[in-house]
């Protein structure tokens, strides 16, 4: 754990599970951690929010394109074979790290402000940035990763 | 009932206008503060307003204070949906005028039990 920032796995796993469980899935328990060694990202889609303040960090998610498609289906209520336009995968997952990264916020003492999330295929520059922690987790079998990081 | 969904997110504004939805609301949605003052100056009457801190262009805490300042709009029911979760930002909204303050992420359950309070729910939902 940072001396700036609160944030510990046990912090980021209940978030990253209220959020899912309240906004994505309607019940706990589809978002649990990933057994095993972290496994490599075939196409991953990357989702972050910073907070700016005494403490600047980044909440960072990051999973495949095909995952992010599905859980966009789930936010949004669509069928399985429906396509996922673009517009919506970036809102969906953006919408996501928001929320997961707003919660996080507010464990720092003091008030900072966050920016709108941002998503991409490839992930933000990590050059003097420290991973504070983080946790890979398994949404409905698929690997899911949530980091904090300090910029 | 008709209702103001106000977020910068798609999503978002489509998970809040679905639960109102499904308590008996007719929404309408804006992608923010000042799109959402737009829609009030246009006309019609509206509820309730659920309203995102956080939104380019015209922020959430700053349409609350807007409206307020309008005696037209006194009756419009005001609640902050966000992420915003400190002590101070809930003052904040508050002392500007909001009624409520709900944090995602919410359920629909969450929702309804605020819009009780509120004596906000359709009649058919207070049965």
């Amino acid at each position: 754990m940072s001396p700036l920032a609160p944030f510990d796995t046990v912090q980021i796993t209940a978030i990253a599970e209220e959020v899912f469980a309240a906004m994505v899935d309607g019940e706990p328990g589809h978002l649990v951690p990933w057994a095993g060694d972290a496994p490599v990202l075939a196409e991953p889609l990357h989702a972050w929010v910073e907070i700016h303040g005494t403490f600047a960090g980044r909440t960072l998610l990051s999973t495949d394109v095909s995952t992010a498609d599905d859980l966009a289906r789930a936010l949004l209520g669509m069928p399985a074979d429906e396509a996922v336009s673009e517009e919506d995968l970036v809102d969906a997952f953006g919408e996501v790290v928001n929320v997961v990264g707003g919660n996080l916020k507010a464990l720092l003492p003091v008030q900072e402000k966050l920016t709108m999330p941002r998503v991409g295929r490839t992930a933000p520059d990590t050059h003097g940035a420290t991973r504070i922690d983080g946790v890979v987790l398994a949404w409905r079998g698929r690997p899911l990763d949530v980091s904090v990081w300090q910029i | 009932m008709r209702a103001l969904v106000i977020d910068d997110s798609r999503t978002m504004r489509r998970i809040v206008a679905g639960a109102l939805g499904r308590l008996g609301y007719e929404t309408v949605e804006a992608g923010d503060g000042q799109e959402a003052l737009d829609v009030l100056e246009a006309g019609g009457r509206y509820d309730l307003a659920c309203i995102d801190w956080n939104m380019p262009v015209m922020d959430g805490l700053t349409f609350v204070t807007n409206v307020r300042a309008n005696p037209h709009w006194r009756s419009v029911t005001l609640m902050m949906v966000t992420t915003e979760s400190e002590h101070g930002q809930i003052v904040r909204a508050l002392a500007a005028g909001a009624h409520e303050y709900m944090i995602k992420p919410f359920t629909p359950d969450a929702l309804r039990d605020k819009l009780e309070l509120l004596g906000l729910l359709p009649l058919e939902e207070t049965v």
